[in-house]
């Protein structure tokens, strides 16, 4: 099943208000901007991948796939987080990344209207996490940094990485 | 004038476990009770920084929960429905920080006692009520103290 995001791009009516993908990580919900989805996909072609070298950033990357002849990385959510193991049943592949996340599953979409600053009480790892918090129908959750999960450095680090080890095992290469 | 003598202030006095301990009553801007199902229930997100447990919705305003019972009490704590609501600076503004207790807090005026060397660095003060010595927390190097494991 995929669910292509023909929304993300659409800006709405009122100015202040963003459209956002609710999706579930073991008991917490977050919320990631509809605009930075491509896709939502189940996970079908994934593959298991493991990053060569100790690099413990990058442990999070579980799987890869390909998709349109270009290799995407799977980042692990619950791993992100700091979660025990999940039990992953949608992948969100992202914009403008060769990247992608593994999530227990989607809850919706839901517009919103303010993002609350992460309160500056919280110091540690979250502030990179997270752009801020909404409040939607009274539950606080969290709106996730995109760029958080695998930034531009770390793709082009691991498509490298790929391309070699591929290259060494004499597997064609697709990206 | 000699650095002894100091003028007396307003503290709020809470239980932590066997203990009593004090917070400057200006940096104190409420005791709030937390409700089950409704605003002020804490909830909770991922996150990496010791001591906060979570947030609760407080008048409108996402307020973070820190529970500071493992490093003055560690496990001998009963249950606590209420929050104190702490003013914080943060910035050039301020921030507000819950910290959970039992509902029996107390305000109390009293004169700030210098704290001694052998206790830890966030106790700022004493004060000698009548038949106990209560601690005065610093609760911004509390919120930088390692928790023990």
């Amino acid at each position: 099943m995929r669910i292509s995001q023909a929304l993300s791009k659409r800006r709405l009516p009122g100015r202040s208000a963003e459209i956002m993908i609710l999706f579930r990580v073991g008991e917490f919900t977050f919320a990631i901007g509809a605009n930075a989805v491509e896709e939502i996909r189940d996970l079908t072609g994934l593959q298991d991948f493991s990053f060569g070298r100790s690099h413990q950033k990058l442990e999070k990357v579980k799987h890869a796939f390909e998709r349109q002849g270009r290799d995407y990385f799977v980042v692990d959510a619950a791993a992100h987080f700091h979660l025990d193991k999940a039990h992953t049943t949608r992948v969100m592949v992202l914009r403008d990344l060769a990247a992608a996340v593994s999530v227990d599953g989607i809850e919706g979409m839901q517009e919103i209207h303010s993002i609350q600053g992460l309160p500056t009480a919280f110091s540690g790892e979250e502030r990179d996490w997270y752009r801020g918090l909404a409040l939607i129908k009274g539950k606080v959750v969290p709106v996730v940094r995109p760029e958080a999960f695998l930034n531009r450095a770390q793709t082009t680090l691991l498509s490298a990485w790929l391309r070699t080890t591929r290259a060494a095992t004499g597997v064609a290469d697709t990206a | 004038m000699s650095g002894f003598f100091t003028e007396r202030q307003m503290f709020v006095i809470f239980p932590m476990g066997k203990k009593r301990f004090a917070l400057p009553a200006d940096q104190v801007s409420e005791l709030g009770r937390q409700k089950r199902g409704e605003e002020d229930e804490q909830q909770k997100f991922p996150h990496t920084t010791p001591l906060l447990t979570g947030v609760v919705v407080h008048r409108n305003e996402i307020v973070p929960v820190a529970d500071i019972a493992p490093l003055l009490a560690a496990n001998d704590v009963i249950e606590r429905k209420f929050y104190l609501v702490l003013d914080r600076p943060a910035k050039g503004k301020t921030s507000r920080t819950a910290i959970p207790v039992t509902g029996e807090c107390e305000l109390v005026k009293a004169e700030r006692l210098p704290t001694e060397p052998k206790l830890p660095a966030y106790i700022s003060g004493r004060l000698s009520l009548k038949d106990e010595i209560v601690e005065v927390l610093d609760f911004e190097r509390l919120m930088s103290a390692e928790v023990p494991a």
